[in-house]
């Protein structure tokens, strides 16, 4: 049972990473924008997500508010920051680490420098119990936000028109216009998607990780560390690099805690070598 | 001035001061007549005294350097912000809890701003760059906040005849923390948790050697990485056939960690000793609700300390800021009081530096945290309380389930046995299973 403990554990940690290195490989792989910011995206929308849930104590309005305001502040940056600097990558990575900063510093303004956690939504504040021990139902519920959202963005990619645009805005920009394809508005909805998912991972994690100044910072490279070993641009290669990231991690530290620092990256150390585009990656 | 903006001169208004006195030759003569009739001590009452206070105000440690301050400005407040007839003078600086920006800060509060001591500090890092400043420049350093790195007061290379510390130290949770577990609760057999840097292994290390000499044993050692996420392998690791678990996790780790011991259904079957209650510090209580429930922790203060000076404090505290105390507002409050009080042993002349650290070493009183004393190193006699969450008016509170009062920096053993033991971090590590090892002397 011990197993099955550790499994899901490692799976649910794998779906907070999927959901985290998501926007961060959309961007890049549709826009080859490198979005340092979203570390602040994750953060801005769980501290959004938290007021929200202070004010009316409903966790799924504070998930659509932080969502909403998150994608408008990307939508922003998008149309009136990065735009100035199209493909243009050292002064627009430079622009989206200012933002990081400035937006770092913003929240510990706002929301001060103690850990704070948002409250867990009643129903799903249990436990179950798995043989001899007990798991959250919580973490339960994140795998199977995860799956939910890889189908829907899936879906969205493959199945809708939209998602048929952006590929071909991507592909080959000229001719997605000459078509008549508003490459622009495609772009900024792209970037506000993209923090959409992120702040989105912000309000799901704040129950179990707390939101606290630096979190944006350590979101970032573990976004990072599942974007390079699933690939940059796939968003296949974000759902297979979390949850392996997620279950690595888990077993590595159950097993050999003595390397408890190691076991984010090794894996990455190890990717890099063998495959430096990353799993699914397609550069 | 004229409308077409020049001066107008007025002649008559100058012959006018030509003929009194001007201020120019009356100024001397004054000042001759003050130095004769006046005595030394009066013309130095106009004199403030400047106290240079570094506090992390921003960055990771704002909330502790925060409380800290206003912990401080209580006590000077209390005392009209004077003491031997001289007005303090409090110079703030954040010092942002990063050790280089607190040694330019402290440089500038002692050279340009004229600051006559520094107090403050949180951060044991910036405790020991700014005692290193301190040292170099004969200014007196009072750590008042935190700062609790033990090497600063025993006898070895870090020494430093200037400095005084009543704020707490590493050791002392860990210590008694080890005597209450055996003595009180009867435990054999620990599973041990620390975050895995130099502050958590010393700290559960601490435990570990002192449980062991008591007769117990640490059956478990696991070193989460600072910043770990996701306790569940570690938690999911723990031995059940202990007695209790025993942790050491700071900061935003400590509060997953409290949450997660409970979520994952450890909290049901072992008690928890939080040695230093960091998980259960109090603005994490709030927060973890019913996880939070039962933990002891370790620590030299409880906001519920039923004493008439603790009730006083806490009274005030919360008028002025709403929120419970944690360690550091009374940690800011006793050092502003030693220093009151030592500038008034010295009534006010500051010049004799080695008196004043003496008189800073002498200080003795009773405080909101408990009686109050400084051994010959400077490092504070405390009191060291055993508390408990519980439920006290609608909210979780830390109330003391024991006192050990009277707690030197080295109990229970003396320095000779301090400086008996190793303290080799890398040597601690991977050896606290191993009671022959962790109670092997020197």
């Amino acid at each position: 049972m011990i197993w099955v403990i550790h499994t899901l554990n490692g799976i649910s940690f794998g779906m907070l990473l999927f959901l985290m290195a998501a926007g961060l490989s959309l961007i890049y792989g549709l826009m080859k924008i490198l979005n340092l910011t979203h570390g602040s995206y994750y953060l801005v929308g769980g501290y959004i997500g938290l007021t929200v849930m202070r004010l009316t104590g409903s966790f799924l309005l504070a998930i659509v508010a932080a969502i909403f305001v998150v994608a408008l502040i990307g939508a922003a940056m998008e149309r009136f920051f990065l735009r100035r600097f199209h493909l243009d990558e050292l002064p627009q990575t430079l622009l989206t680490f200012g933002f990081l900063l400035i937006f770092g510093d913003l929240c510990l303004w706002i929301w001060g420098g103690d850990p704070i956690m948002i409250p867990k939504p009643s129903i799903l504040a249990q436990s179950v119990p798995l043989g001899d021990y007990v798991f959250p139902l919580y973490r339960l519920f994140l795998i199977a936000v995860g799956l939910v959202v890889a189908a829907g963005l899936w879906w969205f990619q493959q199945r809708t028109r939209f998602g048929t645009m952006l590929r071909a805005g991507v592909d080959d920009v000229e001719i997605a216009r000459a078509l008549g394809i508003n490459v622009s508005l495609l772009f900024t909805l792209i970037f506000a998607l993209g923090a959409t998912l992120a702040a989105l991972g912000g309000v799901l994690a704040a129950p179990i990780l707390s939101l606290y100044p630096g979190a944006d910072f350590e979101v970032l490279i573990l976004a990072f560390v599942v974007v390079i070993v699933g690939g940059l641009g796939s968003l296949r290669g974000a759902l297979v690099g979390g949850l392996l990231i997620g279950l690595l991690d888990n077993f590595g530290k159950a097993f050999f805690p003595q390397f408890a620092l190691f076991t984010v990256f090794v894996p990455m150390a190890f990717i890099l070598s063998i495959r430096p585009t990353g799993l699914f990656g397609s550069r | 001035m004229t409308k077409s903006g020049k001066r107008k001169f007025d002649g008559a208004a100058a012959r006018n001061t030509k003929r009194r006195p001007s201020f120019r030759t009356i100024l001397p003569a004054l000042a001759a007549a003050a130095l004769a009739l006046g005595s030394p001590a009066s013309v130095q009452a106009a004199d403030p005294i400047k106290i240079g206070i570094l506090l992390p105000l921003s960055g990771v440690f704002a909330a502790n350097g925060q409380e800290a301050l206003v912990g401080m400005k209580m006590y000077f407040d209390e005392i009209g912000n004077e003491a031997a007839g001289h007005k303090l003078e409090l110079i703030i600086e954040d010092e942002q809890g990063k050790p280089d920006v607190a040694v330019t800060k402290a440089r500038k509060l002692v050279e340009r701003d004229g600051a006559q001591m520094l107090t403050g500090i949180v951060s044991s890092g910036v405790a020991l760059a700014v005692s290193a400043f301190s040292k170099e420049s004969k200014v007196p350093m009072i750590i008042a906040a935190d700062g609790g790195v033990t090497e600063l007061t025993v006898p070895g290379p870090l020494t430093n005849p200037y400095l005084v510390r009543t704020s707490q130290n590493g050791r002392t949770p860990s210590a008694v923390g080890a005597d209450w577990a055996y003595k009180k609760q009867g435990w054999r057999k620990v599973s041990v948790i620390a975050s895995d840097y130099a502050g958590g292994v010393d700290t559960i290390a601490e435990f570990v050697r002192n449980f062991c000499t008591l007769g117990g044993k640490a059956v478990q050692e696991q070193f989460p990485p600072l910043g770990t996420s996701d306790f569940g392998p570690f938690l999911t690791n723990v031995d059940r056939s202990v007695d209790a678990v025993v942790i050491f996790e700071p900061g935003a780790d400590g509060l997953r960690f409290g949450q997660q011991y409970s979520e994952l259904g450890l909290k049901a079957k072992l008690p928890l000793l939080d040695v230093y209650g960091q998980t259960v510090y109090e603005p994490n209580l709030p927060q973890l609700g019913d996880a939070a429930l039962g933990v002891f922790s370790s620590l030299h203060y409880a906001a519920m300390i039923k004493t008439p000076e603790n009730e006083r404090f806490v009274a005030a505290f919360r008028k002025l800021t709403g929120k419970m105390p944690s360690d550091n507002g009374p940690d800011g409050y006793v050092g502003a009081h030693a220093i009151a009080d030592a500038i008034k042993a010295v009534d006010g002349h500051l010049d004799d530096t080695m008196k004043f650290m003496a008189a800073l070493k002498a200080v003795k009183f009773p405080s909101p945290k408990g009686d109050i004393a400084l051994d010959s190193y400077g490092q504070v006699i405390q009191s060291i309380y055993i508390r408990k969450v519980e439920k006290v008016g609608g909210e979780n509170a830390n109330v003391p389930v024991a006192d050990y009062h009277n707690i030197d920096q080295f109990w229970p053993g003396t320095v000779a046995d301090y400086q008996s033991y190793e303290y080799k971090t890398t040597a601690l590590k991977g050896s606290m299973t191993d009671c022959a090892k962790m109670t092997a002397r020197n």
